[in-house]
């Protein structure tokens, strides 16, 4: 394949980087001769001069089935639809530009637009950010090409086994979703939830919450009942027995699970099986001012030693009832945009690393290395001299990611849930649904689709550009 | 494979630099890099893992009873690898639906694919070879048509298909694919037609052979591995499509994906049929990823253009 | 309910196309002798896999019965789609199954199905009651029988967690909140509410609606006939904004209920990791829970009927799938004449996860007794209505993006506003009735 392989390099340099190669086993490129191109003006007139009026019928058997293709099912329906956007939503009445005033005016409309300008500002430079960084790492370490492989392999597949991926990956509970449980088990690291979250004051008891925690006012010399509830029987500590209320005397009282277990309890009373909840921090409190602190026993009775008579404020401390952090909503209203960025970085920082890095092996080593013997640090070079050199590698990842970008559909589809699909909405996701997901708005949905074609017309112009260029 | 920067530091010290300058420099450098480089290791090492984790889990959990992916995450399975069962697999070979669907994805992809190459290929010969008025005129509007979104064409296009009756077939689903893969495939065809060395060409014209004869045994062994790059490039993109299937197919015509996304959304969604649906959706891609790499590639980044 | 979001788009593109393509050609059943012998029948329906395979067993009895040759055509969640380009192209299915009320009234009103008579009406009217009837009914004439049926009235509860808090099953709306409080004490989150899944928001909604503001208001509401302002609405959106925004009585908080899926909420109650103690939804979750395959139907899981409201009588908000004739044939009517006996019934009944209108049918025929007293609950409710968001159109209350799925998503999130949210809905519903 030596042969053949070759001139490949040539398209890839043609079409995507020009003047620099990029396939994943890193070889070096070789560009196929050029100089006697057929285009050239010199070619042409060495042709069959003899024989024009053939050379164009055959030109007509060659071109006739994918003009014939493209005319009809790409051409024209852009004129239609362009048409379509002027008419009612049966393209029975005209209804001149009221689609377009519609489309920007309409929440949901308007919404899908602005997040398609967030995705359009956010995703492609995050993505050749992260393209660029990999590309710096991969040149020091040994296995680059298996890291390659790794990070280019998600654009084989499609968006929507992305999508159900990463829904997997979302996942709301820290029990199966994978970025929950890892953002959980940092965090109850630094903060672990307490053995009492959940329980809370039995309704109708005189217990208030205060910041978290639980308090009344008492008087010396009376019993405080602290009855709990909402607290599942099996998270009752072991060592627990059944509660006691303590005898009078200093300012002593009792918190305990006011639940029988099955039903049948009376509520404000210990009844017999219902346990006390050891290792309580008690705090009395004395005009704002925590004057003593203590712990519940196993039947839940707690008593502070030595207080002067009168009033107290007595508290259940906070710390007692810290919840569970549960992990955050990935795909709630508020993250789902972000989340789902996340994802389409993944999916295509391979697609930068690797173009960039074919950049990369087209910088001079010499102009690297004087930089480094000129004193210069890594961070120096990298900023001074690499990324200037592979600017134009960088701009076609960002033109390329941006035109992919605005189109961006599937995985929005698949990806927000229906709840907050509102919220992640974009243009082409937003056409789909006025014109095929019910709404059968199809003056609307031509309105959002000529919009669409608009935003990408800047490519097309680049592309042509880029192409005559090369031509010459 | 990448260049190691070690090896290259004493081959680029300049003849001319002052020789109390290099050694000093050298040692320095060896070390931090020595240093740096494990840490670049681990930290590439890392990444590695963060990119293989959701596939991983993905294919763990398509191993998982219904049961246990609605109550535990598949990282479960290192402490208790005997709870994998292919009995999800079982059932997904029972599930008409979801085969049909698999079968037609085959029927879809592959006329595609060998329609895009063969018109794409006999245009782009044209337009690189054949003399005729207009040629670059057509070729600009034919780039120009390359970026062109589809969402600019489907009503019209479902309106059309709905009046010649195809609405809704497997037909219609090609032929969309056909027209939106077009521009790309002559753009690309055309510009590698056009390196072929013109003394070939000459040579087979001078023989007698009409176009017809070179264009089949001159340019197609030569253009071989454009080719390749651009099927594998237009399989992917149709094998891997929701939109188009969303809109042209019926449920009976439908290609896996369109079905997948039913499954998801019905309120029976079958956990136990997403998982290995989805992982056996993405077999054929990632193995045409692994078996031709570098062609896979090209055609990826070529085609991103699109 | 079946969720179709594209069934209407393609229905109308469908339209457009001259001749229709034709589903999935399934096996056919040949008859032997019989009145019907050489004649032949199509008919077509949602049903696949183990449904499809349940329901040709039935097609076969009538097959041998009559001597007619019954081929089943599926066309999945686009039926509509599929019987419109065939009707375009002359050559619509005999008989067809189809689930939504809304396309079989458009059917009728175009005249593309045909009434009943004959035999077919004799059998509807020897097997099921009025209410059902009048359900099959478009216009005061006799369209369609409910071959199949669902019970979306029920709230399916764990046994050992009532157990644990030493609850009963309530009866009243009253006792349901009292319950949920209790269970709540004891330290279980009382109920998963699927907020994930928007149309589970609608059945909440239905359900109470019909207990709150009666049958006359509900038919009414459907069509859009009183707004969505109406005292009615209110009031049942302020019960179901006291009960959702009540932290403790929802898994999860409003928050974590918008997030939960159908599927994963059934887990959620029913699976290894049971985290709540209620699910409401319909009949059909019984088979989901018997596929976790933790806890056993009618021990494990139990059911009880939606809870009255303000001393409201039994009332069962159903969904179905109902045989129309789209050809005047004598050998169409027989068939419809033969899916309204109990015979035909009999033959599905058996195969589990499937519930009958018919009275006649024998409640033996139904492998266990929680299925039994899912199908007399609808067979015997004085007051059924079909689930509402069905009858609306489809922007309204048909599929993902729907104006009352997402209004009601908001309202789980946020159920402070009932007056507010009511004003959204009769915005929205304005707009999706087509200004009705």
């Amino acid at each position: 394949m030596t042969r053949a392989s070759e001139p490949v390099g040539e398209v890839v340099t043609a079409v995507a980087v020009h003047g620099s190669q990029a396939p994943v086993d890193g070889q070096t490129p070789t560009a196929a001769p050029r100089a006697d191109r057929p285009g050239a003006p010199g070619a042409r007139s060495a042709r069959r001069e003899g024989q024009p009026w053939k050379d164009k019928l055959t030109s007509v058997w060659f071109l006739a089935p994918a003009v014939i293709v493209l005319l009809t099912l790409v051409a024209y329906p852009i004129v239609y639809t362009v048409w379509l956007s002027l008419h009612s939503s049966d393209g029975a009445s005209f209804v001149g530009i009221d689609n377009y005033v519609r489309m920007f005016t309409a929440p949901e409309t308007r919404h899908a637009i602005v997040n398609n300008i967030v995705w359009v500002v956010v995703a492609p430079s995050l993505v050749t950010a992260m393209g660029l960084v990999f590309a710096v790492l991969i040149e020091r370490v040994r296995l680059a090409s298996v890291f390659k492989a790794v990070v280019f392999m998600p654009m084989a597949i499609s968006f929507l086994a992305a999508g159900v991926t990463f829904r997997m990956v979302y996942d709301e509970s820290p029990d199966r979703g994978l970025l929950n449980a890892a953002v959980v088990t940092v965090h109850d690291a630094f903060s672990p939830p307490s053995q009492y979250f959940g329980a809370r004051p039995r309704d109708g008891a005189p217990l208030t919450e205060a910041a978290g925690g639980f308090e009344t006012t008492a008087t010396t010399g009376t019993t405080v009942l602290m009855p709990l509830v909402g607290l599942p029987q099996d998270r009752v500590p072991a060592d627990a027995v059944p509660a006691a209320a303590p005898p009078g005397g200093g300012l002593a009282g009792v918190v305990w699970l006011d639940f029988t277990p099955g039903g049948g309890g009376t509520a404000g009373v210990i009844d017999p099986v219902e346990r006390g909840l050891p290792a309580i921090t008690v705090q009395a409190l004395r005009d704002g001012a925590v004057v003593a602190t203590t712990q519940t026993g196993p039947d839940g009775r707690f008593a502070f030693a030595g207080l002067a008579d009168g009033g107290y404020t007595v508290r259940l401390s906070p710390d007692n009832f810290t919840a569970p952090f549960n992990g955050v909503t990935w795909l709630g209203p508020s993250l789902v945009t972000p989340s789902i960025i996340l994802a389409y970085i993944w999916i295509w920082a391979g697609f930068a690393m690797v173009l960039i890095t074919a950049g990369l092996s087209a910088i001079p080593r010499d102009a690297l290395e004087a930089a480094r013997v000129d004193g210069a640090s890594e961070w120096q070079v990298f900023r001074r001299v690499t990324v200037p050199l592979v600017r134009p590698v960088l701009v076609v990842v960002l033109v390329t990611l941006t035109i992919n970008v605005l189109k961006i559909f599937d995985l929005v589809m698949v990806l927000a849930p229906e709840s907050s699909q509102d919220d992640a909405n974009v243009i082409a996701l937003q056409m789909y649904r006025v014109s095929f997901g019910g709404g059968l708005d199809f003056g609307l949905g031509s309105a959002l689709g000529v919009l669409l074609f608009l935003l990408v017309l800047p490519a097309m112009l680049f592309n042509i550009r880029r192409m005559r260029r090369e031509q010459r | 494979m990448s260049v190691d920067i070690d090896t290259r530091v004493p081959d680029l010290v300049p003849a001319g630099v002052a020789p109390t300058g290099p050694p000093r420099r050298s040692l320095v450098s060896r070390l931090v890099g020595r240093l740096g480089s494990t840490a670049v290791n681990v930290v590439v090492a890392v990444l590695g893992v963060f990119w293989l984790a959701p596939v991983v889990g993905l294919a763990v959990a398509s191993l998982r009873t219904t049961a246990d992916n609605s109550s535990t995450g598949w990282w479960t399975v290192l402490t208790e690898p005997s709870r994998l069962t292919l009995d999800n697999y079982a059932a997904l070979m029972r599930n008409e639906s979801v085969l049909h669907s698999l079968w037609n994805t085959v029927l879809i992809t592959v006329p595609s694919t060998v329609l895009v190459v063969v018109l794409g290929a006999l245009a782009a010969y044209a337009l690189a070879w054949i003399e005729f008025p207009g040629r670059d005129w057509l070729f600009v509007l034919i780039v120009a048509l390359i970026v062109v979104p589809v969402q600019v064409a489907i009503i019209p296009d479902a309106k059309l298909f709905g009046s010649l009756g195809v609405y809704g077939s497997i037909a219609a689903v090609i032929a969309f694919h056909v027209a939106f893969g077009l521009p790309f495939a002559i753009f690309l065809l055309r510009n590698f037609f056009l390196a072929i060395p013109k003394d070939l060409l000459e040579a087979a014209r001078m023989d007698g052979g009409r176009d017809f004869t070179i264009f089949r045994r001159v340019v197609l062994p030569i253009g071989w591995p454009a080719i390749a790059s651009l099927a594998i490039f237009q399989f992917l993109w149709v094998w891997n499509d929701l939109l188009v299937a969303l809109v042209f197919a019926t449920s009976d015509n439908a290609p896996i994906t369109y079905t997948l996304r039913e499954q998801m959304r019905a309120f029976s969604s079958n956990v136990d049929v997403i998982g290995p649906g989805a992982f056996l959706s993405m077999v054929v891609p990632l193995v045409v990823f692994f078996a031709f790499q570098r062609y896979f590639v090209q055609g990826v980044l070529a085609g991103s253009v699109k | 309910m079946r969720i179709s979001l594209r069934a209407a788009a393609l229905a109308s593109v469908a339209v457009l196309a001259a001749a229709g393509c034709s589903g999935t050609a399934d096996p056919t059943t040949t008859g032997g002798a019989g009145p019907l012998a050489g004649q032949s029948l199509e008919v077509a329906g949602t049903w696949s896999g183990t449904e499809q395979e349940s329901f040709q067993q039935v097609l076969d009895a009538f097959a041998t019965k009559t001597g007619a040759t019954v081929k089943y055509t599926s066309g999945g969640d686009d039926l509509a789609a599929l019987i419109n380009s065939r009707l375009a192209g002359g050559s619509p299915p005999d008989v067809a199954l189809i689930p939504q009320p809304g396309v079989v009234n458009e059917f009728a009103r175009k005249g593309a199905i045909k009434e009943l008579t004959g035999e077919a009406a004799t059998a509807v009217a020897a097997n099921f009651s009025p209410a059902w009837q009048q359900l099959g009914s478009v216009d005061g004439k006799l369209y369609g029988v409910y071959f199949k049926v669902a019970n979306k009235s029920v709230v399916w509860y764990r046994t050992d967690k009532f157990a644990e808090a030493g609850v009963q099953p309530p009866a009243t709306w009253e006792d349901f909140v009292k319950v949920t409080k209790t269970l709540a004490d004891a330290g279980i989150s009382p109920m998963a509410v699927p907020g994930g899944d928007g149309w589970t928001l609608t059945d909440w909604f239905e359900n109470v609606y019909l207990r709150v503001g009666g049958s006359e208001n509900y038919d009414k509401l459907s069509r859009h006939e009183i707004a969505w302002t109406d005292p009615t609405v209110v009031q049942t959106l302020q019960l179901l904004g006291q009960y959702w925004g009540d932290a403790k009585a929802v898994q999860g908080g409003a928050k974590g209920a918008v997030q939960l899926k159908f599927t994963q909420s059934i887990a959620d109650v029913f699976g290894e990791k049971p985290q709540s103690a209620m699910l409401f939804e319909g009949d059909f979750v019984a088979a989901e829970i018997n596929k976790l395959g933790k806890v056993k139907v009618g021990e494990g899981a139990k059911f009880f009927d939606w809870p009255a409201v303000n001393g409201s009588k039994p009332a069962v908000v159903t969904a179905g799938d109902q045989a129309v004739a789209f050809k005047d044939s004598p050998a169409a009517q027989q068939l419809i004449a033969f899916l309204a006996s109990p015979e035909a019934a009999k033959i599905m009944a058996a195969k589990g996860g499937f519930l009958s209108a018919n009275k006649n049918l024998d409640t033996k025929a139904y492998p266990d007794p929680t299925t039994v007293a899912l199908a007399e609950s609808v067979v015997k409710a004085d007051l059924l209505r079909f689930d509402l968001s069905d009858l609306t159109p489809q922007t309204f209350g048909g599929g993902t993006g729907a104006s009352m799925w997402r209004l009601l998503q908001d309202f789980l999130t946020n159920p402070a506003d009932p007056a507010g949210t009511a004003a959204k809905l009769e915005a929205a519903a304005k707009k999706d009735f087509g200004g009705k």
